[in-house]
């Protein structure tokens, strides 16, 4: 349990993007099978601000996403997103999600995919078209409008996703180990397309990640967890600037890196699990 | 290929009929092996040749004018029956997809539905129709037949349905829950589109089963008209007239192939549409 408070720059301009005031989870409580799958959660993320979630395997960082997400309801405390309670934020559009598998649907042309959740918040057919083009340029895809998703590699399908996750201009973006399943050019490539997304859609993300230089190189705070019961063990502040691809030589930027790796060891003696790319 | 496997089971006909026992094979008293003298097994060219003559003796009409007017006969009643059956089981399907408890509530009576003998169940089922009467409507025969057939061709449409319509990934599901979409969103942009490949080869297993069902019930419920009755009544001729009989099967065997290209015809078209244009 880690209180983090909001940078003092953002107090009172607007609502934090997520807050969760001991939001905790157990699956199966009161059977045989019991998981804590996370203890109470305090997490604030401020508007337009990038948190990462590292942590071993199983120690709930999806299982903290579905929860912000309103894709499971909470067995204690609460959870604001933009203010409001998660299952209003759900109605309203109010986030965008993400996997490690970019789960594009195979019959739909890349287009149709990013206008799928505008077709169910009832968007017109020409203003929906519209967007998935403005999408596109955004992800650099104009050209594979009308290809269908088997015809894209996988950072290309990943970008499309993303493309997908954004169309309704979400404030918030939930991403679950986005680039997991991409080499490491793409990858690294994928990283700084994000950073460039980011900055022209302002959107606050919540990017939960395996790797420590890819949480140290995207965010401006990475919350390390542990596992049994999930918690938040450190909140680490990145102070980096502006992210070129200079960055990935910076001695800060290794500082950072070290720091949360020993915060890893830090939690469950060893950092277990970790990739050091 | 297929002309050629054809001549070929022609070929073997032929040839077991030279080389075969006229008495057929016993082995400890049971016959294992058939006659091959002319009664039991005539000629392939008698066969065709019995296409042509008259059907009975004193009719103008040939045996393959008969043959073809019963093969249609049943064939459009195998198709009504398919029609239904596809409509029934998709939409016991979708309600299964919807709601697990009707899952489980209604799964098994419908794998045990396919274990009733039919021979039992087509005698009974023209018997409900026939008492059935609701304003103008009175029930036909050859209704009965279709209902039977549907009867055969819902279970592996529902089967089949459910199955696709439970095979979007738990993932696509969320991406759903996570726009909020209503349920019925999700049947149309993800769960329909996804069941797809599955819904081809139940439509496939749902066609054959309704030939099947209408040949059987046309026999047992004694639907006039029909391939399946004049199997039947060719049958009892087989000892004067062994040729005659053959005829009829050749035009069951018309039947199915008809429904076969149907079903072919009905897919390519499906799978291009549904792919490429969603519904809804
Ligand atoms: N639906 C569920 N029912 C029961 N237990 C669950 C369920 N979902 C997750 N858990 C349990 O909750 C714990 C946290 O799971 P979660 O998927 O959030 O971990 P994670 O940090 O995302 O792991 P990974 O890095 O492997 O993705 C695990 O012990 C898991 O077994
Ligand atoms: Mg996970």
């Amino acid at each position: 349990m880690t209180e983090i408070a909001v940078p003092t720059g953002q107090v009172g301009a607007a609502a934090a993007a997520v807050e969760a005031r001991g939001a905790a989870m157990t699956f199966n409580a009161g059977r045989p099978n019991e998981v804590i799958a996370l203890a109470p959660i305090d997490l604030t993320v401020a508007p337009g601000e990038l948190v990462s979630l590292i942590g071993p395997s199983g120690c709930g960082k999806s299982t903290l996403l579905r929860l912000i997400a309103n894709l499971l309801e909470p067995t204690d405390g609460s959870l604001l997103i933009n203010g409001k309670p998660a299952s209003q934020a759900r109605l309203d559009g109010d986030y965008g999600m993400a996997f490690q598998q970019a789960g594009l649907f195979d019959w739909r042309t890349v287009s149709r995919n990013i206008e799928l959740p505008l077709e169910i918040k009832g968007w017109d057919r020409t203003r929906r078209r519209a967007r998935a083009l403005e999408m596109l340029e955004l992800v650099r895809l104009c050209d594979f409008a009308d290809h269908h998703p088997w015809e894209l590699s996988g950072g290309m399908q990943q970008r499309v996703a993303i493309a997908r996750a954004l169309s309704f201009e979400p404030k918030l973006l939930l991403m679950d180990e986005p680039f997991g399943a991409l080499d490491e050019m793409t990858r690294e490539h994928m990283q700084t397309e994000l950073g460039r997304i980011r900055a022209a859609t302002g959107a606050a993300v919540i990017f939960v990640t395996h790797s420590i230089p890819e949480a140290v190189f995207l965010s401006d705070r990475v919350a390390v967890m542990s596992a049994r019961p999930g918690r938040i063990e450190a909140v680490i502040d990145v102070a980096l600037g502006e992210r070129t691809e200079l960055t990935r030589g910076d001695p800060l930027f290794f500082k950072h890196v070290t720091e949360v790796r020993e915060a890893l060891r830090a939690g469950h003696g060893v950092g277990g699990g970790m990739e050091d790319r | 290929m297929f002309v050629l496997s054809l001549v070929l089971a022609a070929a073997m006909w032929e040839l077991y009929k030279a080389v075969g026992p006229e008495t057929g094979g016993k082995v400890l008293g049971m016959r294992v092996l058939p006659k091959a003298e002319d009664r039991a097994m005539p000629h392939v060219w008698e066969m065709f040749q019995r296409f042509g003559r008259a059907e009975v003796r004193s009719s103008k009409d040939t045996v393959l004018e008969a043959v073809v007017s019963g093969a249609w006969y049943s064939f459009r009643i195998a198709l009504a029956g398919l029609a239904l059956g596809t409509a029934v089981g998709f939409g016991l399907a979708v309600l299964m997809a919807r709601f697990r408890v009707v899952e489980r509530g209604l799964l098994p009576w419908l794998v045990v539905s396919q274990t009733v003998p039919l021979i039992a169940l087509a005698p009974l089922v023209a018997s409900w129709g026939g008492k059935l009467h609701i304003g103008g409507f009175t029930w036909q025969r050859w209704m009965s037949a279709s209902i039977i057939a549907a009867f055969l061709a819902f279970f592996p449409m529902a089967v089949g349905a459910l199955r696709g319509l439970s095979s979007p990934p738990p993932a696509a599901l969320e991406l759903m829950d996570s726009y909020a979409a209503p349920w019925r969103s999700t049947l149309f942009k993800l769960r329909i589109p996804a069941a797809l490949p599955y819904l081809v080869p139940a439509f496939r297993l749902a066609a054959n089963a309704a030939v099947a069902g209408t040949v059987i019930a046309e026999i047992s419920a004694g639907v006039r008209g029909g391939i399946g009755r004049l199997i039947l009544e060719y049958m009892r001729e087989a000892t004067g007239d062994p040729a005659k009989v053959y005829t009829a099967v050749f035009g069951a065997a018309a039947v199915g192939l008809l429904m076969a290209g149907l079903v072919a015809v009905v897919e390519m078209t499906a799978t291009r549409h549904l792919r490429k244009e969603e519904f809804a």
